[in-house]
């Protein structure tokens, strides 16, 4: 597991204490009832704090699972680290 | 606090524990002032489950009206400027302009009005902490941002006002602005972007400065009682044993003003009935001089006791906390050596020990703010005027200790009175506080709010007397509180607890006396359940029963008769 997918992980079991840490990895909006609104930005400021980024919100409307939020974090810090 | 430590502490706290229901009254989308205030208050309430409700959003009077059906044991009350009038937020065009704002002082008035009444149709069982606009003013005014202009003036007016009325009430506790303003700076609160696209305005920072402001004022510490000092390059400037008693100054011209400020400070704090003594390595009669100059900032009687000899301050500290009958938990000791500060910590454990910053003019500044918050309270009470005369009595007849004959007659002479008032009213705040904050003569250490308080005084059968006592020397106010059910041949005493200022005095005695005579029972059996501090009441109790150890004591009519002590008191009846 790469330091990204770690720390995201971390994020996500804090908004969703009660889901177990195996689905963790496979969290969708529409398999976790408690993703709504809410929820989402709740990721988003959570990832910003952690990440030391800032997002956009039409970005944001587009990141609907664990998968896609790791593969947006892999695409905005690389192009941070050049 | 980080808003991921935040969630953490919200979603870590046991959900076995007792409920703290809470409401959080804002216009604005709550979202994590919501969760900084729960992980707060819940930080204050290790022994709750804090459970933040929220009304809905942009309807803030609606919300508090709805409080009044829906009682909580306490409520948050968040108001900018967007929830007075939408035009003095950015999520709707209403349009600014000095024509168009010209009606918002009336709307504004007309808004807080409505929150007046809300907030007078709560009952005062419900604590609330109200925070005032922490957001600036949109731009739409005549003038530029530097001028205020008349609008904005007139806005801050009647926030002030609205302020002052609602903060008459015992249960309200408004966010002090300034303090706030320099926790969380003005320019860096709004969040812009988040407002507009989630309605929530406020920074990370200023959401966690918030929700702590209000936790604190719903649940902070409970305020040290008594404050404990030394002399020399603390309470005034210079060693009074080399100088002598006319050289120790605390003056502007000597350039010592600090030391003369924190005497004005330790005379505000005794005024407001906190306990302040001394202890310092010095020959007695030096310092009998030098407190009896006339410059003093603060009256010399109102310090007591006075601890001067040259043995360890560690002594001087154990006595006068048994002179004030209170742990060292809810005291603080000043001094400028931190190697006294060590010895008197080290003996002392949970003693808040401070050292006077007597070279260093910022860190003075600090510590007289420091001084306010460690001892200031919500409200100040009738008892507070008393504290200190109780214990000069309760000296007096500790001299007594040994000789019983002098005790007996010591207590024949005192005139004592005891006044106990059945049923008092619910909203005696004195009642529920007393219950809270005494622990040497608890009979259980259990602690209410002021909600669950309320509702076990009024069950079904159920009785509660608050116990009033004077004597030759002054009234001590309402010292004692008992609740319980009375059944058919016995009483049931839920809750017992009596001021450790009125103990010595029979008391307690008087009490059990007066709850088998007004009751007319045979026998009463008490909660009893030891804790760590309630040693006295055991002690009490053991007098009565043999099974006075931990759990439940009974007490039979005539046990108590045959080995109850003379009581000299004239019982008093009033009922609530």
């Amino acid at each position: 597991m790469d330091n990204i997918e770690q720390r995201l992980q971390n994020i996500f079991a804090t908004v969703f204490p009660d889901l177990p840490e195996q689905r963790l990895k496979a969290a969708s909006q529409d398999s976790v009832d408690s993703w709504d609104s809410v929820a989402a930005i709740t990721l988003m400021n959570l990832i910003e704090e952690e990440f030391q980024m800032e997002m956009d919100f039409d970005d944001v409307a587009e990141l609907t699972s664990f998968s896609k939020i790791h593969e947006y974090l892999k695409g905005r810090l690389s192009h941070a680290a050049v | 606090m980080k808003l991921a430590e935040a969630l953490s502490i919200v979603h870590k706290t046991s959900a076995d524990l007792p409920e703290f229901r809470v409401v959080l009254a804002c216009g604005v989308t709550p979202l994590h002032l919501e969760n900084y205030f729960a992980a707060h208050l819940q930080s204050l309430r290790a022994d709750r489950k804090v459970r933040v409700g929220t009304g809905l959003f942009g309807d803030l009077a609606g919300t508090l009206e709805q409080l009044r059906h829906q009682p909580a044991q306490a409520a948050a009350v968040v108001i900018e400027w967007q929830d007075l009038d939408p035009r003095l937020g950015y999520r709707l065009l209403g349009g600014w302009g000095q024509q168009r704002l010209a009606d918002v002082p009336a709307t504004v008035s007309s808004m807080l009005q409505r929150l007046e009444t809300a907030v007078h149709g709560l009952p005062n069982s419900t604590i609330l902490a109200v925070s005032l606009p922490t957001l600036p003013l949109p731009p739409g005014f005549h003038t530029a941002s530097s001028q205020a202009s008349g609008i904005e003036l007139a806005l801050e007016r009647s926030i002030a006002d609205f302020a002052m009325r609602i903060a008459a009430r015992p249960s309200v506790r408004v966010v002090n602005r300034a303090t706030l303003n320099l926790s969380s700076a003005p320019g860096a609160r709004y969040d812009f972007r988040s407002d507009l696209n989630t309605g929530f305005p406020y920074s990370m920072s200023h959401a966690d400065v918030l929700g702590n402001a209000l936790a604190v004022l719903i649940a902070g510490p409970a305020p040290k009682k008594g404050l404990i000092t030394d002399l020399d390059d603390t309470f005034w400037a210079g060693l009074v044993g080399e100088v002598g008693h006319e050289y120790v100054s605390w003056d502007l011209t000597s350039h010592t003003q600090l030391h003369g400020l924190y005497q004005q400070m330790l005379g505000t704090l005794a005024d407001h009935g906190v306990l302040v003594a001394i202890a310092s390595k010095n020959s007695p009669e030096v310092v009998e001089r030098a407190l009896a100059r006339s410059d003093l900032a603060v009256q010399r009687d109102k310090i007591f006791p006075v601890e001067v000899h040259w043995n360890a301050k560690s002594g001087s500290v154990s006595r006068i906390l048994k002179t004030w009958n209170i742990g060292a938990d809810s005291v603080v000791f000043v001094d400028d050596s931190p190697l006294e500060l060590e010895e008197v910590r080290a003996a002392h454990p949970g003693i808040e020990c401070l050292l006077f910053p007597k070279n260093d003019y910022a860190a003075g500044f600090a510590f007289l703010q420091r001084l306010r918050d460690l001892f200031g309270k919500p409200a100040l009470s009738e008892e507070d005027s008393f504290r200190l005369e109780s214990i000069r009595v309760n000296q007096e007849l500790a001299k007594t200790n040994g000789d019983a004959g002098s005790a007996e007659h010591f207590l024949a002479s005192l005139d004592a009175k005891v006044n106990l008032e059945y049923d008092p009213p619910t909203d005696d705040k004195r009642v529920v506080e007393l219950v809270n904050k005494t622990n040497q003569f608890n009979l259980n250490g259990i602690r209410y709010t002021e909600a669950d308080w309320q509702q076990e005084a009024t069950a079904s059968g159920a009785f509660v007397i608050a116990v009033s006592y004077s004597d030759k020397f002054g009234p001590l106010g309402k010292i004692a509180v008992l609740m319980g059910t009375k059944k058919e041949e016995s009483l049931h005493v839920r809750s017992w607890v009596m001021s450790c200022r009125a103990f010595s005095r029979r008391i307690e005695h008087a009490c059990m006396s007066e709850l088998f005579e007004h009751f007319g029972s045979a026998r009463i059996d008490l909660d009893f359940k030891a804790t760590a501090k309630n040693g006295p009441t055991s002690e009490f109790l053991s007098q009565f029963s043999e099974n006075a150890s931990n759990g439940p004591v009974t007490i039979e009519r005539s046990v108590f008769e045959t080995k109850c002590p003379r009581l000299y008191h004239q019982i008093l009846t009033t009922h609530g």
